[in-house]
C-alpha cells in the first residue's frame, strides 16, 4: 500500500509540473488526462471509490474533452519552444505560499491516522455511519448523506449546473441561434 | 523531513501540486493554460480533503444494514468533495465557453496581446 501510494504521488507530481511547463496546449492537456487519472486512483487507494469514479469520468473524461473542443475551436501558441519560459516572480509567490503550507504539515495529523479528530469524532461521522441505514435504509453512507441528509445541497448543486449550461449556451449564443 | 514526508505524503502532495495550478493561473500566458491550472489547484484540493478521511487499515463507508465492521473512512469529506467535483466542472465549461467567445472576439488567446487589443 505504502509504495503505491508514494508512486502514485510521484506519478502525480511529475505529470503537473509537465502540464506547467509544456508550452503545447494540446500537450498539456493530454498530459492532464493523464494526471487526473493519477488522482482518480489515488482517491481510490484512499478509499473513496465513489470520488475516485467521479474524478475519473469528469476530470479524465468530460474536462478533457471540453478543453480538446475548445482548443479545436481557437489555436494553439505557435513558435518552437517546448518549454514554457519562467516567470521568477510568479514562481517567487508560489514558492513562498508552498513554504507557508509546508510549515503546517507537523501540525497534521498522519495519514492514516484512527486518532485524527475527524474520524475519531463520534458526535459527527459516528452518527452517520451508525445511524444512517436506520434513518435513510442506504447501506452506501456517502449516497446517504448526498442524497437524504443533505439532499437540498444536492439540488442546489443541480441549479449550478443548469446555471453553468445556460450561461454557455448565452456566451455562444450566435452559435446556436446561426 | 523524510519521516514527515513519509507519513504526510498526501498533504505534501496537495501542497506541491496546489501551488503548481497556481503558477499555472498567474504566469501561463495562454488562457486555456490558466483553466487547466485551475483545474489542478481544485483536484489537489479535493486530495486534502479525502486524505483526511483516510483510516489506515479502514474500509470504504458502506455499513452493511445489520451494522457493526469497521474502522470505516469519514464519508463525510467525500460527499462535500463529490459535490465540488460536479461544480468545478461546471466552471469549467464557462470559463471555456468565454474563451471561445474572447477568440472569437479578438482572434488570441494570449494574454498580453489581448491586453494590448482590449486598451485601445
Amino acid at each position: 500500500m505504502e509504495y503505491v501510494a508514494y508512486t502514485l504521488a510521484v506519478f502525480v507530481v511529475v505529470t503537473a509540473v509537465a502540464t506547467a511547463l509544456l508550452r503545447d496546449v494540446l500537450a498539456a492537456i493530454v498530459i492532464f488526462g493523464a494526471y487526473s487519472l493519477g488522482m482518480a486512483l489515488l482517491y481510490t487507494l484512499l478509499l473513496a471509490p465513489d470520488v475516485g469514479l467521479t474524478e475519473a469520468v469528469i476530470g479524465a473524461g468530460v474536462t478533457t474533452l471540453l478543453l480538446l473542443l475548445t482548443i479545436a475551436k481557437t489555436v494553439r501558441p505557435s513558435g518552437d519552444r517546448t518549454i514554457e519560459r519562467i516567470d521568477p516572480r510568479a514562481l517567487f509567490a508560489c514558492g513562498a505560499l508552498a513554504v507557508v503550507f509546508g510549515l503546517t504539515l507537523p501540525g497534521l495529523p498522519a495519514v492514516g491516522d484512527p486518532n485524527a479528530p475527524i474520524v475519531s469524532y463520534d458526535a459527527v461521522t459516528g452518527h452517520y455511519l451508525t445511524q444512517s441505514y436506520a434513518e435513510t435504509g442506504v447501506e452506501n453512507t456517502v449516497t446517504a448523506v448526498l442524497a437524504a441528509y443533505r439532499g437540498f445541497d444536492t439540488f442546489g448543486e443541480a441549479t449550478v449546473v443548469f446555471a453553468a449550461g445556460v450561461a454557455a449556451l448565452v456566451v455562444l449564443r450566435r452559435e446556436v441561434l446561426t | 523531513m523524510i519521516e514527515l514526508l513519509a507519513t504526510r505524503w498526501a498533504y505534501a502532495t496537495f501542497v506541491f501540486v496546489m501551488v503548481t495550478g497556481l503558477y499555472m493561473m498567474i504566469a501561463s500566458p495562454n488562457l486555456v493554460k490558466k483553466v487547466i491550472g485551475l483545474n489542478l489547484f481544485q483536484s489537489a484540493v479535493f486530495l486534502f480533503f479525502v486524505a483526511s478521511a483516510y483510516v489506515a487499515g479502514g474500509s470504504p463507508a458502506i455499513v452493511p444494514s445489520e451494522g457493526g465492521g469497521g474502522p470505516y473512512v469519514s464519508p463525510l469529506p467525500h460527499v462535500i468533495v463529490l459535490t465540488a467535483i460536479v461544480v468545478g466542472v461546471s466552471l469549467t465549461a464557462v470559463a471555456l465557453a468565454l474563451i471561445v467567445r474572447i477568440y472569437r472576439e479578438y482572434g488570441t488567446l494570449d494574454e498580453s496581446v489581448l491586453r494590448e487589443v482590449t486598451d485601445d
